[in-house]
């Protein structure tokens, strides 16, 4: 870690409402280039910490850094603008259109009409939006839509950093989980300085690379790679956070590839009936004497050890589906041979041989 | 001959409208005191209204002031002035402007207090200094209200600058006043009707400038 530049430093900062101190002598350092993310239970200061790097919350004592600039050196409207944010609720302009919503801090930073607006119809595309959203006005989209021209909005700033508070706990879990994948590819262009709040320790561990875990008042009860954190929870309270599914968490690390594949005949033994469907080569659920009962999860060849687990435990027949990219299926998973593979993980991580 | 056979007879007379005291001089008169009554009291009520709506500071003060200013009879306020200061415009211009502040502000206040605070605070997060949120987002979208606000202070000031003609000022006040003094009532039946008109079609005129400035995202 120590090869990497910090954008963002806190150095004993600490908020204060009143008598109620919310940020207790915050001390972290976020790495250039990466994500970074702040997971925590609900008001231990998450939103305040995040917040406070653009001065929409001044804090009450101690230094924040920002790329190596005091971040109070500035107007907070200039620091401002030099930082992407998203929101939970999009926070879109309702008079504005989508173009020119996108178009906010180019705008204010004095770029062209006409420039801003090119810019804004590629950024557009770039969450994935075609152009006929530019003319529309926000009450026109989904909630989804909304969240994608925040996105937009942010990386409009062309500034390296880019602050998220929960910017996704506002959509249905399938809208969330293409949300989250496009920003893995977004960032994996971009490159850019990403602090992303949530009190969701699957996104955390999904998106970060990166992972402080905030204990309440704004203590830092863990810094680290999210498996780092999921191996070796630093004390009782990060063990019991990211507690419940931690060991199926932790598969999501260790790849499924060495699991063997078989063919699509090897579960029809006389004493099992179940027949997998394949309509043009994709798997169409499972055959038992005359009905059909839908698939479970696909295992996507290459995927990991968690999808396969997980991809045999949610099968009618309890073989799991291989499929590649495209859909087509490749052949079956035996839960044995998952289960084999979960303890070669286990014994690989302790560094014991079987 | 009933009133209204009369009361039109009145309006088509010879030099009903053009004469010296005739109907165009009578409503431009009314039109111009309703005018700089309305600017008056757009002056005092937009800045306080603006600056309480966006920060929110005495907002309490704002409302218990409305709520008064409403309770106080305009022709109590105009003769109080009359006696103060003498005849002239100052008197019933103080006492109108005072009648027409408390829609206007109450209008102002209460729609930049109601834009969203999301909507608000992601402005700011975005770099956006005070005076560009306030001008930029929040009058924008609070425009329908502060809209309400001029066109119900526009209506009570058009109704209301008859009683000018009470004190020896023109206006179409003065076929009321003047009606009553020598039992015309065709003439009063005219005045009224001529204020009606004037109140419909200069708020039909506010409402199209509303519609042209309230952008179609929020319709
Ligand atoms: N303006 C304020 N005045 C007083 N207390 C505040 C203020 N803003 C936040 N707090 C308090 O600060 C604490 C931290 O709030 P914060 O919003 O940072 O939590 P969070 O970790 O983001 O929580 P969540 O996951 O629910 O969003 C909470 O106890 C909250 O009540
Ligand atoms: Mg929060």
């Amino acid at each position: 870690m120590s090869v990497l530049n910090n954008a963002i430093e806190f150095k004993s900062v600490f908020k204060t409402y009143g008598d109620n101190t919310v940020v207790d002598n915050l001390n972290l350092s976020i790495p250039e280039g990466k994500i970074t993310v702040f997971v925590g239970p609900s008001g231990c200061g998450k939103t305040t910490s995040l917040r406070m790097i653009n001065r929409m919350v001044e804090y009450t004592s101690g230094t924040i850094l920002v790329n190596g600039e005091d971040n109070t050196a500035r107007p907070a409207h200039e620091l401002r603008r030099s930082m992407g944010y998203v929101l939970q609720q999009a926070g879109l302009m309702p008079h504005r259109t989508i173009v020119d919503n996108i178009s906010t801090v180019p705008r204010l930073n004095g770029v062209s009409a006409r420039q801003a607006k090119s810019q804004a119809l590629e950024l557009l595309n770039t969450v994935g939006l075609d152009e006929s959203f530019a003319k529309r006005y926000p009450s026109q989209l989904s909630g989804g839509q909304a969240q994608r021209v925040g996105v937009a909005r942010a990386l409009a700033s062309e500034s390296s950093i880019l602050l998220m508070d929960e910017p996704f706990s506002a959509v249905d879990p399938v809208v969330r989980a293409d949300l989250q994948k496009e920003l893995l590819r977004l960032q994996s262009t971009l490159g850019r300085t990403i602090i992303f709040v949530t009190h969701d320790m699957d996104e955390a561990i999904l998106l970060g690379d990166y992972v402080a875990v905030f204990a309440r008042g704004g203590r830092i009860a863990q810094f680290g790679t999210p498996e780092e954190i999921l191996r070796e929870p630093a004390d009782d309270f990060v063990a019991s956070f990211v507690g419940r599914d931690r060991g199926m968490r932790r598969l999501t690390f260790a790849s499924g590839a060495d699991v063997p594949i078989h063919p699509l005949d090897a579960q029809q033994t006389p004493w099992q009936q179940w027949q997998l469907n394949v309509e043009d080569g994709r798997p169409a659920g499972w055959r038992i004497d005359d009905r059909v009962i839908p698939g479970g999860s696909l295992f996507v060849a290459g995927g990991t050890l968690r999808d396969a687990l997980d991809s045999v435990l949610s099968s009618p027949s309890g073989w799991g589906v291989v499929v590649n990219e495209q859909g087509q299926v490749l052949g079956l998973l035996k839960s044995d041979d998952v289960l084999e593979a979960t303890e070669r993980e286990r014994l690989n991580r302790y560094g014991v041989s079987a | 001959m009933n009133i209204f056979d009369k009361t039109w007879a009145w309006f088509t007379a010879d030099g009903a409208w053009t004469d010296s005291g005739g109907i165009f001089q009578r409503l431009l008169e009314h039109l111009g005191y309703s005018g700089l009554i309305l600017f008056f009291a757009a002056l005092i009520a937009i800045p306080i209204g603006l600056w309480v709506g966006h920060t929110g500071k005495g907002e309490n003060i704002v409302v218990g002031v409305t709520g008064a200013l409403r309770a106080l009879p305009t022709l109590g306020l105009l003769t109080l002035f009359a006696l103060w200061m003498g005849l002239g415009l100052t008197a019933p211009v103080i006492a109108l402007v005072i009648l027409a502040i408390s829609p206007l502000l109450a209008g102002v206040y209460s729609g930049i207090a109601a834009v969203d605070p999301i909507t608000v605070d992601a402005a700011r997060a975005q770099g956006m200094t005070e005076w560009q949120i306030l001008t930029r987002v929040e009058l924008p979208l609070a425009a329908p209200l502060i809209f309400g606000g001029l066109r119900n202070a526009t209506l009570q000031v058009i109704a209301t600058v008859t009683i000018m003609a009470y004190i020896n000022l023109g206006g179409l006040g003065r076929y009321l006043i003047d009606g009553l003094a020598v039992r015309d009532y065709p003439r009063m039946v005219a005045a009224v009707v001529l204020v009606a008109v004037l109140a419909l079609v200069v708020d039909a005129l506010l409402a199209l400038i509303q519609r042209a400035l309230t952008s179609p995202g929020t319709r």
